[in-house]
């Protein structure tokens, strides 16, 4: 083994960094950032903590957009695709985080980085071409305005190599809107805490990866054995290889799945039961949303393999096609009440046409749908677009106005809450949004996942704790039904550290520890760090140090740039006060007592303050971030 | 002499064989120098897949390390006289 706290491998090595204003780029070792946290989302949060000075707003030229592949990213473990992208969260002001699949992440290692660091702002658009080393900032205003579909095809024919990978932004990320991706190869978007927005702030329209160079691994010979067990794991679980492999929505084919009663939230938050006929047209496996899906694709060096590829013949809406159509696909739509699957498929792709990120355009637009319900704004306000539930064409028509700021999509696009501040008439109630974001989530039946979302650092989203239960996410061999409040926090804490541990080392958790597949387990996790990186670590040290550090580093962050509370870690008011109407689960609402009751027991178990939420001194210096506690102390933060 | 065949319709375009094959051939991840070359279109879905002649079956292993590596089964190793199968689409 190497000396500890040395890596031997996996890391590309160097750090790019980006000034957009001066034009200037220069390098550093990335080694002892990841050292410290593993690398990935560890480092980009440790350098974000680090060096944007308290006060600092997200559209400000000292804000930082951070792209960071994982430690065992462009190697063969398995489902090592994933890149996280971190910068000030548009929403929150605390700690922005989107994580996202495909090639380019791999294709960034082999240019030489394993992240790339991006201050200032351009004074034209421009985008970064990355290869063996070295970087260029080039003229992008050829591409300002396209689609991420027609930069792609625009740099492909410029650049002329087939082996080139692209994160773009869309129209929505130049216009600034606040809910805006960053998309990959046009279809795998890193949607989350408005990091296209961020992007779109900066001029900066594309980064393009290309590399010729190679990955090396403290103990290859040793590395292979690890991976090669994952992949018989994988193998023996072959029903659930096969259900993982239709993507997660086709589960919805089966109109009795629990999900269809356990997560779906409707008409904005309504209710959260949709009538049996609405999910048969939906998900009808002749003429429904499994209709369009043509084949499946997989991530780079993934072996679950999830991502439809969906074709759309011209029917309402021209004809499209492009990956994805995913389980926040469904509830997007269901969300509208639409059960029209051409619309349902049309939203999908159109949103990643544009670079808008889902979850915003569904949670935000769906309480547009229901301030027009409520006569809060009318056709004058709307250019005439008549927002009825299950009117698909509007949502259509109102996602574009959002990407190209026309009409009620500028003021919607500078952020919903922004937005219920001028409509008024206590509109925001209505609005579900966790620390500013939109949020699609459900929270009324499933607590495990409503705390999970609730408590997420980064304003929501599921995938910083949410569980459903051992079948579909958390824990595995764990006992306890998904609609009580207890024995939850423990599960959510288990299920946060583990998406800290993927995160860093850039695997995804459709192929570790969530969503089911449990393909991979901490042992793996343990044994492919210690062979591929040469860190002596074990299960113990992952999961009490490293995911501990982690979560403190946006912790930390969010307090120091925001007056985030505990009540910010609650779910949104709508769900605390109206219980739901119809199905099995009427009458059940996220009881605020016992929603509190989980709070205190999640706050015990991470060691910080039970009554407050905040870190505490000798939990920080524990885990060996005392810098951090200093910085808490000086801002009086504790 | 035997050759790697691809069925295409089995492929999901993970580029694992890519990954593995450049590992046989320099002991670390290297997709440059792999005898596979996995090429993506996400506008179409194709998957373009390429073997050179620099593929020797990984003659000291078990069985090629594309082959075991892939998860799909998507690979196999065939002998040149049987009928080429659809290595693209």
């Amino acid at each position: 083994m190497s000396k500890e706290g040395r890596i031997g491998g996996a890391l590309a090595g160097k750090i790019l960094r980006v000034d957009l204003a001066t034009g200037r780029t220069w390098t550093e070792s990335s080694e002892p950032y990841a050292a410290r946290t593993l690398g990935g989302r560890g480092t980009n949060s440790l350098i974000l903590i680090n060096e944007i000075e308290p006060g600092t707003k997200w559209s400000d030229a000292g804000n930082l957009l951070c792209f960071g592949a994982g430690s065992l990213v462009g190697t063969a473990a398995p489902g090592a695709c994933r890149t996280d992208i971190s910068t000030i969260n548009v929403f929150s002001g605390g700690k922005g985080s989107a994580n996202v699949g495909g090639s380019w992440g791999a294709e960034l290692k082999y240019a030489g980085f394993d992240h790339i660091i991006i201050r200032g702002k351009a004074e034209k658009p421009v985008y970064l071409f990355i290869t063996d080393g070295r970087a260029e900032i080039r003229d992008a205003s050829w591409l300002w305005g396209k689609t991420t579909y027609e930069t792609e095809n625009l740099l492909r024919q410029e650049l002329d190599d087939e082996r080139i990978e692209i994160a773009a932004i869309g129209p929505a990320g130049e216009n600034r809107v606040r809910g805006s991706a960053v998309l990959i190869d046009t279809a795998k978007a890193a949607g989350g805490s408005g990091v296209g927005c961020v992007m779109g702030d900066k001029k900066l329209k594309a980064i393009v990866v290309r590399g010729h160079g190679k990955i090396e691994v403290f103990d290859p010979l040793g590395f292979m054995e690890a991976v090669a067990k994952t992949h018989r794991q994988c193998k023996a679980n072959r029903a659930k290889v096969q259900s993982m492999r239709q993507s997660g929505a086709a589960r919805f084919e089966d109109l009795d799945f629990e999900g269809w009663e356990t997560c779906m939230v409707i008409r904005n938050g309504q209710d959260d039961h949709w009538e049996r006929e609405k999910r048969a047209r939906l998900m009808n496996p002749e003429a429904g949303v499994p209709s369009m899906r043509r084949k499946i694709r997989a991530c780079f060096s993934c072996p679950t393999g999830c991502m439809p590829f969906m074709e759309k013949a011209q029917g309402k809406y021209r004809e499209m096609k492009g990956e994805g159509f995913w389980i926040n696909a469904l509830w997007s739509v269901a969300r509208f009440d639409i059960s029209d699957p051409e619309t349902a498929v049309a939203f999908w792709l159109l949103a990643n046409e544009l670079g808008l990120d889902t979850d915003y355009v569904a949670a935000g637009l769906a309480w547009v749908f229901e301030c027009y319900e409520r006569g809060f704004i009318d056709q004058k306000d709307t250019d005439g677009l008549k927002l009825d539930w299950g009117n698909g064409e509007a949502l259509i028509r109102l996602m574009r106005k959002l990407a190209y700021r026309e009409g009620i999509g500028n003021l919607l696009a500078d952020g919903m809450v922004e937005a219920a501040k001028k409509i008024g008439q206590g509109s925001e109630y209505y609005l579900a949004h966790v620390k500013g974001q939109p949020s699609i989530e459900p929270f009324r039946i499933p607590k495990g996942w409503g705390l999970g979302v609730a408590t997420s650092p980064v304003a929501g989203r599921h995938l910083r704790g949410a569980i459903r239960g051992p079948v579909h996410s958390g824990p595995g061999g764990s006992d306890y039904d998904i609609t009580h409040y207890s024995n939850q926090a423990k599960a959510v804490v288990w299920q946060s550290k583990t998406k800290e541990l993927e995160d860093n080392l850039g695997i995804c958790n459709y192929v570790g520890t969530w969503s089911g597949a449990h393909f991979l387990t901490l042992a793996n996790y343990a044994e492919l760090i210690r062979t591929a990186m040469g860190l002596p670590v074990t299960e113990e040290d992952l999961m009490d140090r490293y995911a501990v550090i982690g979560r403190n580093l946006e912790k930390a962050f969010n307090t120091l740039h925001t007056d985030l509370s505990r009540e910010d870690d609650l779910p949104p008011q709508r769900f605390r006060q109206e219980e739901i109407k119809t199905g099995p689960y009427e009458g059940f609402k996220a009881d605020e007592e016992q929603y509190n009751a989980m709070l205190d027991e999640f706050y015990e178990l991470w060691e910080w303050d039970k009554k407050t939420g905040m870190q505490t001194r000798e939990g920080l210096e524990k885990i060996g971030l005392k810098d951090v506690a200093d910085r808490l102390l000086a801002k009086k933060k504790y | 002499m035997d050759r790697i065949a691809r069925n295409a319709s089995l492929c999901y375009g993970c580029k694992i064989c890519q990954l593995v094959c450049s590992f046989h051939h320099t002991g670390s991840f290297w997709p440059e120098r792999s005898s596979i070359q996995v090429f993506r279109n996400p506008q179409t879905g194709m998957v373009r897949w390429n073997l050179d002649k620099t593929c020797d079956q990984c003659g000291c292993e078990e069985q090629p390390l594309c082959v075991k590596y892939c998860s799909y089964e998507a690979l196999r190793k065939v002998a040149d006289e049987n009928p080429k199968e659809s290595e693209n689409e």
